[in-house]
């Protein structure tokens, strides 16, 4: 029967694709056998279906004898599927009412025997002209969009990806957990290769989001969870507390001089102090000042009030609560970056223990202008300037048996870059690096390693270490140097950690929420590693930075631009499309069971509570028809290939 | 001698799609087997298993992607599961459990397809013809290992 | 109370103060250790090398035989025996083909009594369920450190002790890891309920050698030397051991490390089971100072005069 009931007359046009078919199957046979079965007005055969003349010849045969579906006996439906729903579009034809039989890559192509060959596409096109009378018209759903976007996570990729999407013309609300914007990149002194100062170059970009019309930054706010689907999302959103008027702050730090609370910094990674009111850095985004909650001594005035007392303009405010609302948005960035891999895990480099064995970024804010030793190199434990300093690389990482078994891609660079910057500084020092290997794969990256090597003199000694330990007010560093195959003892005033990069801390309870994919690692999964590096396979969710993996900054703001351009694909449709090939439930015959709510990957069913019937989210079903084979009353149909389809496909095979 | 009839299910992103690829390099194999493509393996009910038994198959194969590569995210372990129970229910109904065979085939294993293909064509013909009829009565060599 | 106690040969041959200690610290902490009828040498090294099967069936047999006389657990203050025993262990309890298969070897065992000549055969087979402790951690999780602070009688004065773990106590960590092994706290928390006061140093997990003083001595004794030095540097008075190997190279052996560095002087090194046994009031002799090769006993105190026991 066709969509209105009524019997539904069925072409079936055989090719002989030359003699790719016809030299093994006798087309003109299958094409007879195929009068008269079922269905079937008109049976033909012809040597090219997909040329001109042969489509011509369909579009002829549709309309003469008004056939309301057709059949293809030819090549694998990859190749040809869409010519032939085209041309049965333009006769006015359900582009579901055109089914392909592959009798040429499945039939043809592989068997040798001619009368069996030709019996086998017998079979094949049969099952297809069961499969099509039972076929419905569909059409494409479609949904609206909102041309909103969310971007998580305001480091250097989120930032990338709201100012590509805002300049787009489409609005962003970027979320940041942190007082300001700014992530890691920020702490970083000099960046590689270049050694442009990292602030110098961020900050623009910083301040260009804070003033971009189009984009909402939110910083001290945190994802709570998303609702709905791609181009449809509900994104509930927490407002921490600041305590503190964004827009009055004038940044005089008034209040933070009266603060009697003190607490390691963490910007400047524990080495100096700061207030429980505080200004993260000088370049803060948004630039005001924050009340730390967790270390204020309390907001009642009997507890202390100094800073609101202090206060000139007001700014400061106790009573501001937590609050949480709601946003629209059609897609979602997810760019929530990294964190280093804690040193207490390799105790046997002492990180923990000895206050001159530093991590990179603890390094980075040493060498900083603006950190706590004002870019001289000072070792933590005394103040004084090391002249013997030890890297060690792949600290964490590259190590299948107890730590990361993954490369942290920046390190060798990063390392150059600290041996070099250390040097300059200090130029009558030592700088020597044990390393397994050296990866400079990017641009202008293996010149500027060679430099560190060349002009700077560091020394390289290919190994690892296996101990750091004090003695004294030196560390001794415990190592090899496999070129030579002998033991190395060195002395070293400081040691400095390439720690390896790791997952967001607390990331995946966000994730869950999202329901997004991470590989083993805790990094997020892209649909494809080659093809879809940039997005999820949760429509409308997309990847940048870190949080995807480990990357340089220059890939880093690739992939945010990457993201955001994908977000424009979506943005530019008018409405989204998504084939109509799912599975929906027959009310009647559901039970409300619930199994094939469990079944599906996209969340796409869900049961009704009152009245215990699953519904189907359209949009979100994928169509791959898993919940179908488990419903045990058969209420989940698939669209176009039910199982009684299923079942008079198999029939006219091992029948027919 | 006898030729088994077999019934494929292929799911179209990995298995028809190696499939294809074994044509397009024109490597042979026995016809004795016919292809259904589903868009995933997990589309596949025990239910239509059995029809195919019922309907004159001798044995049924199912193509799926392999692990980790399902286009739906876990259809294919929803597949291995339910094929390793059914498997085992096939015993219980005295039909060779062998006779129902999942492998996981990708886009590029054209030759691992055509492989299966042939292997399976054998071990069914040396099962030889499922008579339905008489399955409860003949035990059908039903293998213990 | 009755506890399963593998002493391991050293024990019982080389280093006899050290059982003597065990055993009187022990019984003052209300048990009475017994020691598995028949028992072997645990093998030592041999257990762990490629050879999973004919290498397993030494421990496989102590332990089947603890099983058999009713035990559930076993103790063993030998670092070395209580790794192998512990990872012979996990490899059965992981691999139930592996069990099997060693029951199947085990099975043609015959004991024939030496002076009746009574055969017995047809044991049973080892379930696998025997868990293995180090004395340590039965003494932190069974015992309780409560208990042992309430029966101490001599005062150690804050004694700065350094604490030695050896290898063979932490490593491998997912198998027999009875701390983390890059920072372990067992050993500190041991000494210090027994008064003592903990003096942590970087050398405290290196290897002392171990069985490299009979191959390769000069490699023994510089290992040994350097968690000797490190000690001292650090300020502790004594060095307290977890294992009689390590013993041996520390104490024994310092007079090779005197022969080859002339900046050491000797240190005083004293096993746990004799600081134990120390604290909670036992004789003098039963510690068999004298069997050591540098005397602890000035640094425990000891002096000529009759000492008081309060």
């Amino acid at each position: 029967m066709n969509g209105n009931g009524k019997k539904k007359k069925i072409g079936v046009f055989v090719c002989h694709c030359g003699v790719n078919i016809a030299g093994v199957v006798d087309v003109e046979r299958v094409a007879k056998e195929l009068e008269g079965y079922e269905g079937v007005e008109f049976s033909t055969n012809y040597v090219y279906m997909c040329s001109e003349p042969g489509q011509k010849m369909i579009l002829d045969e549709i309309k003469e004898k008004e056939l309301d579906s057709i059949i293809i006996a030819a090549c694998s439906p990859t190749l040809h599927e869409k010519t032939f729903q085209n041309v049965a579009e333009l006769a006015g034809l359900n582009p579901y009412q055109i089914e392909i039989a592959n009798i040429r890559e499945q039939n043809s192509w592989v068997h040798a025997d001619k009368e069996r060959a030709t019996k086998k596409a017998i079979k094949i096109v049969k099952s297809m002209v069961e499969k099509v009378l039972q076929n419905e018209n569909l059409e494409p759903i479609q949904v609206g969009v909102s041309r909103r976007a969310l971007v998580i996570g305001g480091g250097i990729s989120g930032i990338q990806a709201a100012l590509d999407i805002a300049d787009h013309g489409y609005e962003v609300l970027l979320v940041e957990k942190n007082p300001s914007i700014g992530g890691h990149m920020i702490q970083l002194s000099e960046t590689f290769p270049t050694l442009d100062c990292s602030q110098c170059i961020m900050t623009p970009k910083m301040v260009e989001a804070s003033r971009h019309p189009k984009i909402k930054i939110l910083t001290y706010h945190e994802v709570d969870s998303i609702s709905g689907f791609v181009g449809n999302f509900k994104a509930k959103i927490r407002k921490k507390p600041r305590y503190v008027d964004a827009d009055a702050c004038t940044l005089c730090g008034d209040c933070e001089e009266v603060c009697p609370q003190v607490v390691p910094d963490e910007f400047n990674m524990g080495l100096s102090f700061r207030k429980a009111i505080y200004l993260p850095f000088p370049q803060a985004v948004p630039g005001t000042y924050t009340l730390d909650i967790e270390n204020c001594l309390g907001l009642l005035p009997i507890r202390c009030g100094k800073c609101k007392d202090v206060c000139d303009v007001n700014a400061i405010d106790y009573d501001e609560e937590e609050e949480i609302f709601e946003e629209e948005v059609g897609a979602v960035v997810v760019a929530t970056g990294y964190d280093l891999y804690t040193m207490d895990h390799l105790g046997e480099y002492g990180g923990e223990k000895y206050e001159d064995v530093v991590n990179g970024l603890e390094f980075e804010r040493i060498l900083s202008a603006s950190g706590p030793t004002g870019g001289v190199v000072r070792r933590p434990s005394d103040g004084k300037i090391p002249k013997n300093v030890v890297f060690i690389q792949c600290c964490g990482s590259r190590d299948t048996e107890h730590h990361n078994p993954y490369c942290s891609k920046i390190c060798c660079m990063y390392t150059a870059k600290h041996a070099m910057l250390y040097k300059h500084r200090v130029p009558d020092g030592n700088a020597t690096v044990f390393y397994i290997d050296v990866r400079t794969g990017g641009k202008a990256f293996e010149e500027f390693y060679q430099r560190t090597i060349e002009e700077d003199s560091v020394l390289y000694m290919r190994g690892k270490v296996s101990k750091v330990y004090k003695e004294g007010d030196k560390l001794i560093v415990l190592g090899v140097d496999t070129l030579t195959g002998q033991k190395v003892e060195m002395e070293a005033d400081m040691v400095v950690l390439a720690m390896s990069m790791v997952k967001t801390e607390g990331i995946e309870e966000l994730l869950k929420k999202l329901k997004i994919a991470t590989d083993a690692n805790g990094w997020l999964a892209e649909a494809h590693p080659k093809l879809r590096p940039v997005e999820s396979l949760n429509a409308g969710f997309f990847l940048a930075g870190c949080a995807h993996g480990p990357k340089d900054i220059p890939e880093t703001v690739s992939q945010a631009s990457a993201a955001a351009a994908k977000v424009g694909d979506l943005f530019a449709q008018d409405v989204l499309y998504h084939a109509p090939t799912i599975v929906p439930v027959i009310e009647e015959l559901c039970s409300g069971c619930g199994i094939c709510v469990t079944m599906c990957p996209y969340g796409a069913r869900e049961l009704d509570p009152i009245r215990k019937v699953v519904k189907v989210n359209e949009v979100l079903c994928e169509g791959c028809g898993a919940c179908a084979a488990a419903c045990p009353s058969g209420a989940a149909q698939q669209r176009n290939q039910t199982d009684n389809q299923i079942f008079s496909m198999v029939k006219a095979i091992l029948k027919g | 001698m006898f030729e088994p009839q077999i019934m494929c299910f292929l799911c179209k992103w990995c298995t028809y799609a190696g499939a294809d690829l074994a044509g397009t390099s024109r490597k042979q194999y026995a016809p004795n087997t016919v292809n259904l493509r589903v868009m995933c393996s997990s589309r596949i009910d025990p239910q239509h298993i059995l029809y195919a038994f019922k309907e004159g198959a001798d044995g049924v194969f199912i193509g799926g992607c392999h692990p980790g590569d399902c286009h739906y995210v876990e259809g294919n372990y929803k597949t291995l599961r339910r094929t390793v129970l059914f498997r085992q229910m096939l015993e219980d109904f005295g039909i060779n459990k062998n006779r129902l065979r999942l492998e996981w085939i990708s886009a590029a294993e054209g030759q691992k397809f055509v492989d299966t293909m042939n292997e399976f064509t054998e071990q069914i013909r040396v099962l030889g013809p499922l008579n339905l009829e008489n399955v409860a009565l003949t035990n059908e060599g039903v293998s213990h290992e | 109370m009755r506890l399963h106690y593998y002493p391991g040969c050293t024990l019982k041959d080389k280093t006899t103060n050290l059982d003597d200690s065990t055993r009187e610290a022990m019984k003052i902490l209300g048990y009475e250790l017994v020691e598995p009828e028949g028992w072997t040498c645990c093998g030592a090294e041999f257990p762990l090398t490629e050879e999973k099967i004919v290498g397993l069936t030494a421990p496989t047999r102590i332990l089947r035989q603890v099983e058999l006389e009713g035990g559930d657990k076993v103790v063993t203050t030998c670092a070395f025996c209580f790794n192998v025993l512990k990872r012979t262990n996990e490899a059965l309890h992981r691999d139930p083909l592996k069990r099997k298969r060693i029951n199947a070897y085990l099975k043609d065992d015959i004991k024939i009594e030496p002076l009746s000549k009574k055969k017995t055969t047809d044991f049973p087979e080892y379930s696998g369920h025997v868990w293995v402790l180090h004395l340590m951690e039965f003494i932190r999780n069974t015992v309780g450190y409560d208990h042992v602070r309430s029966l101490i009688k001599r005062d150690l004065k804050g004694l700065k002790v350094a604490p030695y773990y050896g290898c063979r106590l932490l490593r491998p960590a997912e198998e027999v890891g009875i701390d983390m092994p890059d920072n372990p706290h067992i050993f500190e928390e041991f000494l210090e309920n027994l008064g003592c006061q903990v003096v942590d140093f970087p050398f405290k997990q290196e290897c002392c050698g171990s069985y490299l003083s009979a191959s390769l001595p000069n490699a023994a004794t510089e290992a040994s030397y350097q968690v000797l030095r490190s000690a001292k540097l650090n300020g502790a008075d004594m060095l307290a051991l977890s294992c009689p190997l390590c013993y041996y190279n520390l104490d024994r052996r310092q007079d090779r490390i005197q022969e080859k560095y002339l900046d050491f002087n000797g240190f005083p090194v004293l096993f746990f089971t004799q600081l134990l046994a120390w604290a909670l009031g036992a004789e003098e002799k039963i510690l068999g100072l004298d069997q050591h090769y540098y005397d602890p006993r000035p640094a425990l105190g000891i002096t000529d005069k009759a000492e008081v026991v309060s």
